[in-house]
């Protein structure tokens, strides 16, 4: 495709390094596969050369497209592209909102709501003079006037990544009371950065599932959490459902939000949701808004979910068994959105119903394939 | 469609015999693929094609009456009302700037004309959509006969193994319909008995069904039996999808079954007792026997039913997937503000 050609071949060799570095899983969680992917889109259109706005979106497109066939269970990665994408088309319309005229009709009336509703929006860009397609004389011009903002409204994808734990956290005193006793499970470092934030200012109880098959990060999880001065408790996952009376409010992490509400989160996470739902206990989820996927059908195909090794489950060594059954060990789980009371993210707590809401005003709806 | 427009002009007697909307609709809905709330904006824009209003108050008035003639003279209004509704919303709020209001009916008048148009692609947009939920080997559990439907698990069948269980859908008995069409069609399907959802619904792995409207709560109005079908799937765990283009939504707020508008005082009515003498016993001192006709247990019975949106998982539309929550965020957009 010759608008791909145009761009530099570095930043082609970017986009391949990332996807290498995906397939072989060396880019571990999912807020650093977002960082990444927003740094190497950065390289991407700063080198890209475009005369007009299908160009730079298909551009953009493709980049993303191999970096998600790389690692398709890494939802952050698409998230993030399409984030840029939308950001892009938003800058876009900004920029050449004086040469263009909304047309109106029955079809945009039912999707986007009243008319003089379409107009609002404040200039976010200092573009002076008009934008104008095709430019023969200099078909760099367009580029050149566009590029500036584009690098801005990447910049402030990034700025938001950066600083989603502190802004998950920022209300972290609000929704734990003191004497509480939380019930979380494994190793998030979101979920971990929001119980330290609450405990400068309340004193309460954790109780800390292990997940042995994740290799015990419950166990790291307890450890940070009791050098901070909370006091823990480490368990055994069986016991998730008989400790259950005793548990204030359930704090889990989350791997993806899907467009319905629903989440696959870790292992352990559906056994405490619906242990929780059985004693009315509060689920609350602390995740970053780039986990939010604009997929709707995920939950139907039982490969969504990744499967980890199976001789953490049941050895080699074990002799006998090994030949006679049939071992797996998904890494993750997908939990209902009924279960779910509510998402703290870094930009506001939402009920798992308003989901669909945040994804309509994040992406666009061309973007849901990339 | 003819995309000519030609407006009459205002002084000839022809002018004043009254414009009847209701056979202009029924003319409409001769088209197959139309349905009834497109034949309902078609019909409102000939009505605007045949006006001799010259202020905006007046058209609006031209155009609720018409409104409030088909829905007196149609047999199941519902529907109808949400496009005639939208049209209504969408003229009044049309933003105009020529002064001359001949231009404008003409622009309205087109405007219709193309949304009719673009609006019978929705069926294509939706299946495109559902499709993505249809796993292959799917047992899919229908009911009655909806183009939507036919249109997606046509779609379906060329992508993927399907088998579909049809409900009869008396007395309209359409069901059977969407059967020979499916069978003609090479997808496996077999019609079962009203009575005979529960029986089926563990063999089944989703319910899909069309729409006649999907009110502002998200919950859903179809022909009859759907509630029951939803509240079996609810009750067995599986899925319920509803599938509505975006032109079927409409702003009402049922709070019981019998809330509808299509509810009328014959439906569920017991029949009148008979009179002492009628009752007689003849000269074998046998008393004469009730007897009674399937057209009297049509009459007596409804149409349409309503589906609360907690037992719907998921909307189907041309705007996206939705969760019954969400349609209310686009009439109120419409409507509302």
């Amino acid at each position: 495709m010759a608008p791909e050609l145009r761009g530099s071949a570095s930043s082609h060799r970017a986009v391949e390094t990332l996807a290498a570095k995906l397939r072989r899983r060396q880019v571990v969680g999912s807020r650093a596969a977002a960082l990444e992917t927003v740094l190497v889109l950065r390289q991407v259109v700063s080198k890209a050369r475009f005369s007009n706005l299908e160009q730079l979106v298909s551009i953009i497109r493709s980049a993303g497209r191999t970096l998600v066939e790389a690692q398709p269970k890494e939802h952050s990665v698409g998230n993030t592209v399409r984030k840029v994408l939308h950001h892009v088309r938003e800058e876009y319309h900004t920029a050449t909102r004086e040469t263009t005229k909304p047309s109106f009709s029955i079809a945009k009336f039912v999707s986007q709501g009243q008319p003089r509703k379409q107009a609002t929006g404040a200039a976010r860009t200092e573009i002076k003079g008009i934008l104008k397609d095709y430019d023969t004389s200099d078909p760099d011009a367009f580029a050149k006037m566009l590029k500036p903002v584009l690098m801005e409204a990447i910049q402030y994808v990034l700025d938001e990544l950066e600083t989603v734990y502190d802004n998950v956290a920022k209300n972290a005193k609000d929704h734990i009371h003191s004497d509480e006793i939380i019930l979380t499970l494994g190793k998030s470092r979101t979920v971990e950065e929001f119980l330290i934030t609450a405990a400068h200012n309340r004193n309460y109880t954790v109780i800390v599932a292990e997940t042995a098959l994740r290799k015990y990060e419950g166990r790291e999880m307890a450890k940070s959490l009791s050098s901070a001065g909370i006091s823990t408790f480490l368990v055994p996952d069986s016991s998730i459902f008989a400790l259950m009376s005793r548990v204030n409010k359930v704090i889990l992490g989350a791997h993806a939000i899907l467009a319905n509400g629903g989440m696959f989160a870790i292992t352990g996470s559906q056994i405490a949701a619906t242990a929780a739902r059985a004693h009315s206990t509060p689920v609350v989820v602390c995740v970053g808004q780039f986990k939010i996927t604009p997929l709707w059908n995920l939950y139907h195909e039982y490969g969504a979910l990744d499967f980890g090794n199976p001789s953490d489950v049941l050895r080699f060594d074990e002799g006998n068994l090994v030949d006679k059954v049939d071992v797996v060990n998904p890494y993750y789980d997908y939990v209902r959105p009924e279960l779910i009371d509510a998402f703290i993210t870094n930009d506001g707590d939402h009920p798992p119903s308003s989901i669909y809401r945040l994804l309509k005003e994040t992406y666009d709806d061309e973007d849901t394939e990339l | 469609m003819d995309s000519v427009v030609t407006l009459r002009p205002p002084d000839k007697a022809s002018a004043l015999a009254r414009f009847d909307i209701y056979p202009a609709y029924l003319r409409r809905l001769d088209d197959e693929q139309i349905s009834t709330p497109l034949a309902a904006i078609l019909a409102l824009t000939e009505l605007i094609e045949n006006s001799n209003a010259d202020t905006m108050f007046e058209l609006v008035k031209a155009l609720n009456d018409g409104a409030e003639e088909l829905k007196r003279r149609a047999s199941n209004p519902i529907s109808l009302n949400a496009g005639c509704e939208l049209f209504t919303a969408f003229v009044t709020l049309f933003p105009h700037d020529s002064a001359n209001f001949a231009d404008l009916k003409r622009e309205l008048v087109r405007q219709g004309q193309k949304y009719a148009v673009e609006a019978l692609t929705y069926r294509r947009k939706i299946a495109e959509l559902a499709v993505g939920f249809i796993k292959d080997g799917s047992v899919i559990l229908t009911h009655s006969y909806s183009r939507v439907v036919m249109q997606t698990l046509l779609l379906a069948h060329e992508r993927k193994r399907i088998s579909v269980f049809v409900t009869e859908a008396r007395p309209r008995g359409l069901g059977i319909k969407t059967a020979e069409a499916l069978t003609a069609a090479g997808i496996p399907s077999t019609v079962i008995l009203d009575s005979a959802v529960a029986y089926v619904m563990e063999k089944v792995d989703f319910v899909l069904v069309g729409s006649e409207a999907v009110v502002e709560s998200g919950g859903l109005i179809n022909a009859v039996g759907s509630n029951q079908m939803a509240i079996i799937a609810r009750a067995a765990n599986k899925p319920f999808y509803a599938l509505a283009e975006s032109y079927k939504f409409h702003r009402l707020f049922p709070l019981s079954q019998y809330d509808l508008p299509s509810h009328h005082s014959k439906i569920l009515s017991f029949p009148r007792p008979e009179t002492a003498t009628s009752l007689a016993k003849d000269e074998h001192g046998k008393k004469p026997s009730v007897r009674i006709t399937q057209e009297q247990i049509s009459e007596n019975n409804p149409d349409v039913d309503y589906t609360r949106p907690d037992l719907i998982s998921l909307v189907f539309s041309d705007v996206g997937s939705l969760t019954p929550e969400g349609v209310s965020q686009y009439l109120v957009g419409m409507f509302a503000g």
